[in-house]
């Protein structure tokens, strides 16, 4: 059983599972938490407590469910020096990320012309099962993007310099090993840059309905009215590959290192072995492949505004990893540590002052921003320094399945949705029709519930509420 | 055991769980499951053949990477696959051979991008009915 500590944490005693080394935490409401105890969720945190050199707590954020090896909504850390990295704790989408563009028009300069710019956009932006991008890259230029992610983009004219500051490690993360990512990685990748993918993966138009917090939403560059553009996606076919092929170098590693897990999705090496540090190197290459991927939607996105409405300037909010781990410093027990933050399916949520954030940004925290389902609202919160002390820096990612996709297709027919996001005044671009009906908006968790539990236990605050006014799913 | 497969549900994804006379039987199956998640059966023609070759540690490994294979047949080679005939399949080998054609849009009905094929709940089990596989598919 949960041990509930108080309104919005329940912990996972140590004496829960045999081999915990720590314990488990799970940020939810009454009502959340007993939606997340029907899945597996609080075992899948339970087994990730059991893994060697892990520190501080196995925390799950409130839009939590269950996934492979880590529940998505999972954080956790490793002594960089006595853990062990899992690429399942990343996951196959390597950095799948969001990115929120701020533009210059208000509501009533796009709507006489949303149709059109969204059939611009989906006409642009490739998605959908099996899609290519419009840039042919080169072989030796993938690897370019590899090293260099959305600072190479920005060489090649699709973005500026100010785009950079805005991206989770400047667009870039250090270390990047093109040679670590298989020729089938690169393969599955390689036609794929600039596409938005298939599944959860979106491009929404929205306005900002509501601010919380005008001081930091004016930082952000958010005012209400105001249009901007939220991006789903992630390293795509490159990424998967590369997950997919160091899960079974791990496998094999697990047993030269001596060490079982109880789920082999959990599959692990030391950090500090060779398999983990490639492994470090390969998935630092995936995901500023995923940042690659994102300028590019930003720079076709930034093209259709233009043709549309004759002005393309826009600047990025920000842009977060989901599916991540990254070599952070952290206080763990009153001490300074070095750890591998493992989030997957959670966003890093720095508060203000931290020495990763640009300048413009540090006087008040990096954004988070936190997607809702098609058809419902989005949020944008700041980091804090609760989430410092207690989730390793990090806090929710989204609104979180609810329903499986087999449960969302059988309820509701893509007329009905249609209908219903009529309804609601909201345009649907999809390129299948079972790819719109699996991600209605009811197959997930209520956003603002989770939000407010993200707002309520102090990892992320408020600042402001986005409101969908069209939609493309691949 | 009856041949053939059924996909099966998770919290956020999908998977497989598939059977046959034989462990051959059921892993061909679980290929079949694999790719009509992918992409309608019916739009493929069996026009050009890929060979298989695969080394793991066990058969629940070998699994995995079985599919792994045929996903990234179509994710990085544009090849779906139609028909396989497996040669040898035993404790940590598997030989086979995929027939089918490269994606042309125009042809070809697909449906879902599948990302990757996971450890999660996997079984792998072969007895004196036959053999059953599951297995679960990041989407």
């Amino acid at each position: 059983m949960f041990k509930k500590l108080d309104e919005y944490r329940y912990l996972i005693p140590k004496s829960y599972k045999q081999g915990m080394l720590i314990e488990g935490l799970v940020y939810a409401n009454d009502k959340m938490i007993k939606h997340i105890e029907k899945d597996q969720t609080k075992e899948q945190v339970a087994n990730v407590a059991t893994l060697p050199g892990f520190v501080g707590r196995s925390l799950a954020m409130p839009d939590a469910h269950q996934g492979y090896g880590f529940c998505i909504g999972g954080v956790a850390a490793a002594d960089i020096n006595d853990g062990v990295v899992s690429a399942g704790g990343v996951g196959f989408d390597i950095n799948c990320g969001v990115r929120l563009l701020a533009t210059k028009f208000e509501l009533s300069d796009v709507k006489p012309k949303l149709e059109q710019l969204l059939d611009r956009l989906f006409r642009d932006i490739p998605c959908g099962t099996g899609k290519k991008g419009l840039l042919n890259v080169s072989k030796l230029e993938l690897d370019d993007v590899l090293r260099d992610g959305a600072e190479w983009a920005v060489k090649n004219s699709f973005g500026n310099d100010r785009d950079l500051a805005h991206i989770e490690e400047y667009g870039k993360i250090p270390n990047a090993d093109p040679i670590l990512v298989s020729t089938r990685a690169k393969e599955r990748g390689h036609h794929q840059l600039g596409t938005l993918g298939s599944g959860n993966h979106f491009l929404e138009i929205q306005v900002v309905s509501e601010i919380f917090d005008h001081e930091v939403a004016q930082n952000f560059g958010l005012a209400k009215d105001q249009i901007v553009v939220l991006i789903h996606s992630g390293s795509r076919g490159l990424g998967h590959q590369v997950c997919t092929d160091y899960l079974d170098i791990m496998q094999s590693g697990m047993r030269k290192y001596g060490i079982s897990v109880v789920d082999r999705q959990l599959a692990c090496v030391p950090i500090q072995s060779k398999e983990g540090q490639d492994y470090l190197k390969a998935m630092a290459a995936s995901a500023n492949f995923a940042f690659a991927n994102r300028q590019m939607i930003t720079h076709w996105t930034r093209e259709a505004f233009r043709q549309i409405l004759g002005s393309g300037e826009m600047n990025i909010v920000y842009d977060v990893c989901h599916n991540i781990a990254k070599c952070e410093d952290h206080e763990v027990n009153g001490k300074k540590k070095k750890v591998l933050v493992h989030r997957k399916g959670a966003t890093r949520a720095f508060p203000k002052n931290h020495a990763s954030l640009p300048e413009e940004l540090r006087s008040y925290g990096q954004p988070v921003l936190i997607p809702g389902s098609m058809g419902t609202c989005s949020y944008v919160l700041v980091g804090t320094d609760l989430a410092m002390k207690e989730t390793f820096g990090s806090s929710c990612h989204g609104a979180g399945r609810s329903k499986s996709r087999t449960q969302a297709k059988k309820e509701t027919s893509v007329e009905e949705l249609f209908r219903e996001m009529k309804s609601k005044d909201i345009i649907v671009r999809g390129e299948t029709k079972s790819g719109l009906t699996e991600e209605k908006p009811d197959a997930y968790k209520d956003v603002s519930e989770v939000v407010d539990v993200v707002h309520g236990a102090g990892i992320a605050s408020k600042v402001a509420k986005l409101l969908p006014l069209a939609v493309m799913k691949g | 055991m009856q041949t053939g497969y059924i996909i099966i549900e998770h919290p956020a994804d999908l998977g497989i769980e598939a059977s046959g006379e034989s462990l051959v039987d059921a892993f061909i199956q679980a290929a079949h499951g694999l790719i009509s998640i992918i992409v309608d059966p019916a739009t493929i023609d069996s026009i050009s053949s890929e060979h298989i070759h695969i080394v793991a540690d066990d058969k629940e490994q070998l699994l995995v990477k079985w599919l792994s294979e045929i996903l990234y047949l179509y994710d990085g080679r544009k090849f779906l696959s139609k028909e396989f005939r497996i040669s040898l399949l035993n404790e940590t080998e598997l030989k086979a051979v995929a027939s089918g054609e490269f994606i042309s849009e125009s042809k070809h009905k697909m449906r879902m991008d599948v990302k990757a094929v996971t450890y999660h709940q996997l079984v792998v089990e072969e007895n004196m009915n036959g053999g059953k596989v599951r297995v679960f598919l990041d989407i």
